[in-house]
C-alpha cells in the first residue's frame, strides 16, 4: 500500500477557487427568481417581453426590436402621464410593472458600459427608496425590491469586472464601492423601521453588501490601494458601531453576525496591504491607515465587551485579538521602511476589557502592549 | 437544532430567505467541488447553478438525520457532472487557471513537481465518475468516509474500495507516461 499511499499523500489540495462575485450575485437572484416565479403575478402577460414575466429568451438585436415596438405601443397606448405615474408605485401596486419596464427600457438603450454603471446605481437607490417607503408603512412586502436591489447591484459589479476584463481603466470601482457604503446606512435606517419578520432579510442583505464591496475593493486595491483601504476601514468601522448599537438593544446573536463582519472587513484590510505591497505602490500609507484604526475600534470592543453575555465576550475577545493582530502587522511592514515613529507602536487595550482577558488577547502576539489600568 | 438545520427546515417548508441562506453557505464549495471536476469556469457556473435549482425542488424530501446537508448537495452534483459528461462526449477545455503553478526557490524542481501536479489533475479526470468524486471528496474536500458513502448512496466498504481501485488506476496511468517519457 505504502505506492499508493504516497500518491495519495502528493494529491495536494488545488489552488483556492472560487467563484466570481458577479456570478454569485447574478446566480441568487436568478435562482430567487425560478423560486418565486409561481408566485409573480401575470397581469401584465401582454407586456412580458418587458417587464420580463417569464420572459422567453430573446436574442441580440430581436429584443431590442421587441423592446422598441412594446415602448411605442405602451407609450401611445398608455400615454407618458401613466409611465410618469408608474414612478413612485411600489411592489404590489399596478404600476410597478410599467415602472420596472421603463427602467429596462432605458438598460437597453444604454450602451456604454461606464453610462451602465451609473444607471445601475441610480436603479439601486430607487430600490432602496421603495423600501424605505414600505418601510414607513410597516409593510413587510419587501422582497422584491430587494431582489430587484440585488440584479441592479450585480449587474453594475458586473459592468465593473467586464472594463476589468477588457484592460479598460479602472474609474468605477470607487464609484460602486462607495456607493455600497451609502447603502448599507440606508438599510440600517430601513432594518429599524421594518417589522420584525422583514429584519433578517435586511440584515442578510447587509452581509451580501459587505463581501460585494470586497470584491469590488479588490480591483480597486490594485489601482489606488489607499481609497480601497479607506473605504475598506469605514465599512470595518460601521460594522464595529453596528455590533455597538446590537449589543445595547437586543441578544448576542447579532452582535456576533457583526463582529464577524468587523473581522471579514479587518482580514481584508491585511489583503489590501499585501496588495498594496506587492504591487509596490502606497503601502506605507495604507499600514499606517490601518495602524491609526486601531485604538478607535479597541475602544468601542471595550464598550461592548461591558454589554454582553459570556458567550458575546468571547466574540469580543476574538475580535479584540484580530484588531491587535493586524495593528503589530501594519507597525511591522512601517519599521522595515523605516517610518514608523509617528505612530504609537503598542496599542493600548480599553478599561473595559478585564486583565486576564487582555494578558490571553495579548499570548500570541509577540510584543506586550501597554495595558490601561 | 443547529442554526443549519432550522434553515433546512424553513426552507423545506417553503421559505425562499432560509434556502437563500443556504445557498450562500454553500455556494463557494459546491463551486469549487464542480470547477476541480470539470476544470472549465462556464460549465462549473452553470452546473452550480443547476444544483441549487435542484435542491430547492428535493429539498421537501431532504432528511436531516440521513445524509450531512453539503453531502447532499456533492450527490446532486456528482448526478449532474456525470450527466454533463454523458452530454458533452467532446473534452470539455480545461481553463489555463486549472493549471496552478506556484513560486519555489527552485525553479527546475518546481516546474518538474508542478507538471506531475497537472498531469495527475489531468488524470483525476480520466477516472470514472464515482472515482473521481471519492479522491476528489475524500483528498481534496477532506470527508469522512461515511459522508462520501452518504453523498454517493454506498456502503463505507465500497467507498474504500472505489477509492483503492482509483489510486491502482491513477499510479498506473502516471507510470505509463513516465515510462513514455
Amino acid at each position: 500500500m505504502e505506492p499508493l499511499l504516497k500518491l495519495a499523500l502528493d494529491i495536494e489540495k488545488p489552488g483556492d477557487i472560487k467563484p466570481s462575485s458577479s456570478y454569485k450575485i447574478k446566480a441568487r437572484v436568478n435562482l430567487m427568481e425560478q423560486i418565486h416565479a409561481k408566485k409573480m403575478k401575470k397581469k401584465w402577460w401582454w407586456f412580458n417581453p418587458v417587464v420580463g414575466v417569464n420572459q422567453p429568451v430573446f436574442a441580440g438585436s430581436f429584443k431590442i426590436l421587441v423592446v422598441v415596438v412594446v415602448a411605442l405601443i405602451v407609450f401611445s397606448t398608455i400615454g407618458g402621464g401613466t409611465v410618469y405615474a408608474s414612478r413612485d408605485s411600489l411592489p404590489g401596486d399596478t404600476l410597478y410593472p410599467v415602472k420596472l419596464g421603463t427602467e429596462r427600457i432605458r438598460r437597453t438603450f444604454t450602451t456604454d458600459d461606464v453610462d451602465r454603471v451609473q444607471l445601475e446605481l441610480v436603479f439601486s437607490n430607487t430600490r432602496l427608496r421603495e423600501m424605505e417607503a414600505l418601510a414607513n408603512k410597516k409593510s413587510s412586502k419587501i422582497d422584491k425590491s430587494i431582489r430587484e436591489y440585488e440584479k441592479n447591484i450585480g449587474k453594475a459589479i458586473e459592468k465593473v469586472e467586464q472594463l476589468r476584463d477588457d484592460g479598460a481603466p479602472d474609474n468605477m470601482s470607487e464609484t460602486v464601492a462607495s456607493a455600497i457604503s451609502e447603502h448599507q446606512s440606508i438599510l440600517d435606517r430601513i432594518e429599524i423601521n421594518v417589522p420584525e419578520e422583514a429584519k433578517p432579510s435586511i440584515r442578510n442583505i447587509k452581509e451580501r453588501n459587505s463581501n460585494n464591496q470586497a470584491g469590488i475593493l479588490r480591483i480597486l486595491a490594485r489601482e489606488d490601494p489607499v481609497r480601497a483601504a479607506k473605504i475598506n476601514l469605514d465599512a470595518t468601522q460601521s460594522w464595529l458601531e453596528r455590533a455597538e448599537a446590537k449589543a445595547v438593544e437586543s441578544g448576542n446573536g447579532e452582535v456576533e453576525v457583526a463582529l464577524h463582519q468587523f473581522e471579514a472587513r479587518r482580514e481584508f484590510g491585511n489583503e489590501i496591504s499585501q496588495v498594496a505591497d506587492a504591487e509596490n505602490n502606497e503601502a506605507n500609507a495604507v499600514n499606517e491607515m490601518h495602524a491609526r484604526a486601531t485604538s478607535r475600534q479597541l475602544e468601542i470592543l471595550g464598550t461592548i465587551y461591558g454589554k454582553v453575555t459570556e458567550r458575546g465576550k468571547n466574540a469580543v475577545e476574538r475580535a479584540a485579538r484580530l484588531s491587535v493582530e493586524g495593528h503589530y502587522r501594519a507597525i511591522e511592514s512601517l519599521k522595515k521602511s523605516g517610518i514608523s515613529d509617528n505612530i504609537r507602536e503598542r496599542p493600548q487595550l480599553p478599561d473595559g476589557i478585564p486583565a486576564r482577558v487582555k494578558e490571553r488577547i495579548l499570548r500570541n502576539v509577540h510584543e506586550e502592549p501597554e495595558i490601561s489600568k | 437544532m443547529t442554526e443549519l438545520d432550522s434553515l433546512i427546515q424553513k426552507a423545506a417548508g417553503g421559505n425562499s430567505e432560509a434556502f437563500g441562506r443556504l445557498y450562500d453557505m454553500n455556494v463557494d464549495r459546491i463551486y469549487k467541488h464542480i470547477y476541480y471536476r470539470v476544470g472549465n469556469t462556464k460549465v462549473a457556473e452553470d452546473l452550480t447553478q443547476e444544483v441549487f435549482l435542484k435542491a430547492w425542488q428535493a429539498i421537501g424530501r431532504y432528511k436531516i438525520t440521513a445524509t450531512p446537508f453539503l453531502a447532499w448537495l456533492m450527490r446532486i452534483s456528482h448526478n449532474l457532472i456525470v450527466d454533463s459528461y454523458r452530454r458533452k462526449k467532446d473534452k470539455i477545455y480545461l481553463d489555463d487557471e486549472f493549471f496552478v503553478t506556484e513560486p519555489s526557490p527552485n525553479p527546475e524542481k518546481a516546474a518538474e513537481i508542478n507538471f506531475d501536479k497537472q498531469r495527475l489533475r489531468a488524470n483525476i479526470l480520466q477516472l470514472p465518475a464515482d472515482q473521481q468524486q471519492v479522491i476528489l471528496m475524500h483528498f481534496i474536500e477532506g470527508f469522512s468516509y461515511a459522508e462520501i458513502a452518504s453523498s454517493l448512496g454506498k456502503k463505507e466498504g465500497a467507498i474504500r474500495v472505489i477509492q483503492y481501485r482509483a489510486l491502482k488506476k491513477l499510479r498506473q496511468i502516471l507510470e505509463k507516461e513516465r515510462d513514455l517519457r
